[in-house]
């Protein structure tokens, strides 16, 4: 069976003067849908690698296949719609939030899926939403799961998931994890899920992905990661006080 | 004007130079390139004029409003560094703005069909359409720059290049047209247009320079509007890579 998404030596470069490689050899493979969290401490490139996957930053050196097919053969907008990004700062588009969660259908042409939202607002903690209400108006909780919820719409086989609770209170992060635990069950999505929360990593995911050291570090079971690592620098991030994310360089 | 009368016309940049000495402003030598160079350039355009008001020879017109257009073109593509081709785009949006301004000008004959007319009208129509070029790629460079994540958002979710530019467009055509639409508010009462104080001053009845007045300002409405669009429409896929991806933009640069 053709693997979901694979990386095959994966490099970028840096910006500017500093010409060491932010990071590179990045290799991996998906074989079946599945929930990956993405680990690593801030700078490492973790959003930069989360955007070259979904084809917004540039590849500089390997490649990237969904299904076998490479990304630079693959029209861009396919791609897209295939391998969707949620950015950690949410951007909410202008209108009210029916017409960010309509873009999908708008964009694409296709029916908007009306039974989905309603079933999923509540279930995100967004009941007491009023959808003509002006989405730039949201609090940055709401903005954050109107834009998951706006990205699911579009139905993508690998979501790539950059922090997306990270400025959700406890109550709405949990909701946020059934729903999308829930949603990889049932549709089959691979997440890979950028997080610094490592007790959301262990419970929502079945596979880490270590960046460390410039390049991927370790790619285990979240079992065999949590239990025990197999380098120094993953162990050293596991007992290191719980670092709040920079924003990183994209 | 005599010659004489032209000659004492220097005084004016005998004026400038002595602030300039007195307050050490430095432009002395600015002065003297600007005053040779602006004296050169417009007798030099007065002598082709009259040649070609003489001859009338229709492939001369045809040929001074091109190097018209090329001008503006080159002058307006400064604002668009960094984009592929601007310079033939703009040249295309001025151009289309140009055929259709004189098309119903002519067509509809609110103009002669003379050089006299056709020059110094299209030379306002394409100047007009410089500033407007200007302007739009200037609002396009800054509205790409704040709105990346907007942009961004849209390419995410699988737009093509121009759903995710559509409203960022939108707002710099509406921008680049502003000016224009402002000066036609207050035309005639902050100031009085050069083309009309140009024609009152050759003797032309006010009457008569405020007819034409009018026609350059809604001229220049129309052509702006049709300039901005244009050129929105043929330019806005530069501001991607070939695969799609929104173009790093460097922050404008003054001058």
């Amino acid at each position: 069976m053709k693997p979901v998404l694979e990386l095959q030596q994966v490099k970028k470069n840096r910006t500017g003067a500093d010409t060491r490689p932010l990071f590179m050899d990045v290799s991996a493979q998906i074989t079946e849908p599945s929930m990956i969290a993405l680990l690593g401490v801030s700078g490492q490139g973790k959003s930069t690698l989360l955007r070259m996957l979904a084809a917004l930053d540039r590849i500089d050196e390997g490649s990237v296949r969904l299904h076998d097919v490479p990304q630079s053969e693959m029209d861009p907008k396919a791609w897209r719609m295939k391998v969707c990004y949620v950015a950690q700062q949410p951007v909410m588009l202008q209108g009210s939030v029916e017409q960010n969660l309509r873009a999908v259908s708008f964009l694409h042409r296709i029916p908007y899926e009306d039974k989905l939202v309603k079933q999923l607002l509540p279930r995100l903690g967004l009941e007491h939403l009023e959808l003509g209400k002006n989405a730039e108006l949201l609090s940055g909780g709401e903005k954050q799961r109107i834009s998951l919820l706006r990205s699911l719409l579009l139905r993508p086989e690998v979501l790539l998931l950059d922090e997306v609770t990270a400025s959700l209170d406890r109550g709405s992060k949990e909701l946020v994890e059934q729903v999308l635990q829930e949603w990889h069950t049932a549709e089959g999505t691979t997440m890979i899920w950028v997080t610094h929360d490592l007790e959301q990593a262990r419970q929502i995911s079945g596979q880490v992905w270590f960046m460390g050291e410039g390049t991927l570090l370790e790619n285990s079971a979240t079992t065999t990661f949590f239990d025990s690592p197999a380098t120094e620098t993953a162990r050293n991030y596991m007992q290191g006080p719980a670092s709040k994310e920079q924003p990183c360089l994209s | 004007m005599s010659i004489l009368g032209l000659s004492f016309t220097l005084l004016f940049v005998m004026i400038t130079m002595l602030v300039s000495v007195w307050q050490k402003l430095g432009l002395e030598r600015d002065i003297a390139i600007g005053t040779i160079r602006s004296a050169i350039q417009l007798l030099l355009v007065g002598y082709v004029l009259q040649f070609i008001f003489n001859t009338s020879n229709p492939w001369f017109i045809a040929l001074i409003l091109l190097l018209m257009i090329g001008v503006a073109a080159y002058h307006a593509g400064k604002r668009g560094k960094g984009l592929r081709g601007i310079v033939w785009k703009i040249a295309i949006a001025i151009a289309t703005t140009e055929l259709l301004m004189m098309g119903l000008l002519l067509g509809f004959r609110i103009i002669e069909a003379t050089p006299q007319y056709i020059i110094p009208i299209s030379g306002m129509t394409i100047g007009n359409a410089m500033v407007v070029s200007g302007l739009l790629l200037n609002q396009m460079r800054r509205e790409v720059g704040s709105s990346k994540g907007e942009i961004e958002t849209l390419l995410s979710l699988g737009a093509t290049a121009r759903q995710a530019i559509q409203d960022v467009m939108k707002r710099s055509v509406k921008s680049s047209m502003i000016p224009t639409i402002d000066g036609m508010k207050t035309v005639g009462l902050v100031q009085l247009p050069g083309m009309m104080t140009g024609m009152i001053i050759a003797g032309a009845d006010p009457i008569e320079a405020v007819r034409y007045q009018i026609l350059i300002v809604f001229a220049f409405a129309s052509s702006a509007a049709v300039t901005s669009i244009i050129l929105s429409l043929l330019s806005y896929r530069e501001w991607f890579t070939k695969d799609l991806r929104l173009l790093s933009i460097e922050p404008e640069r003054k001058g």
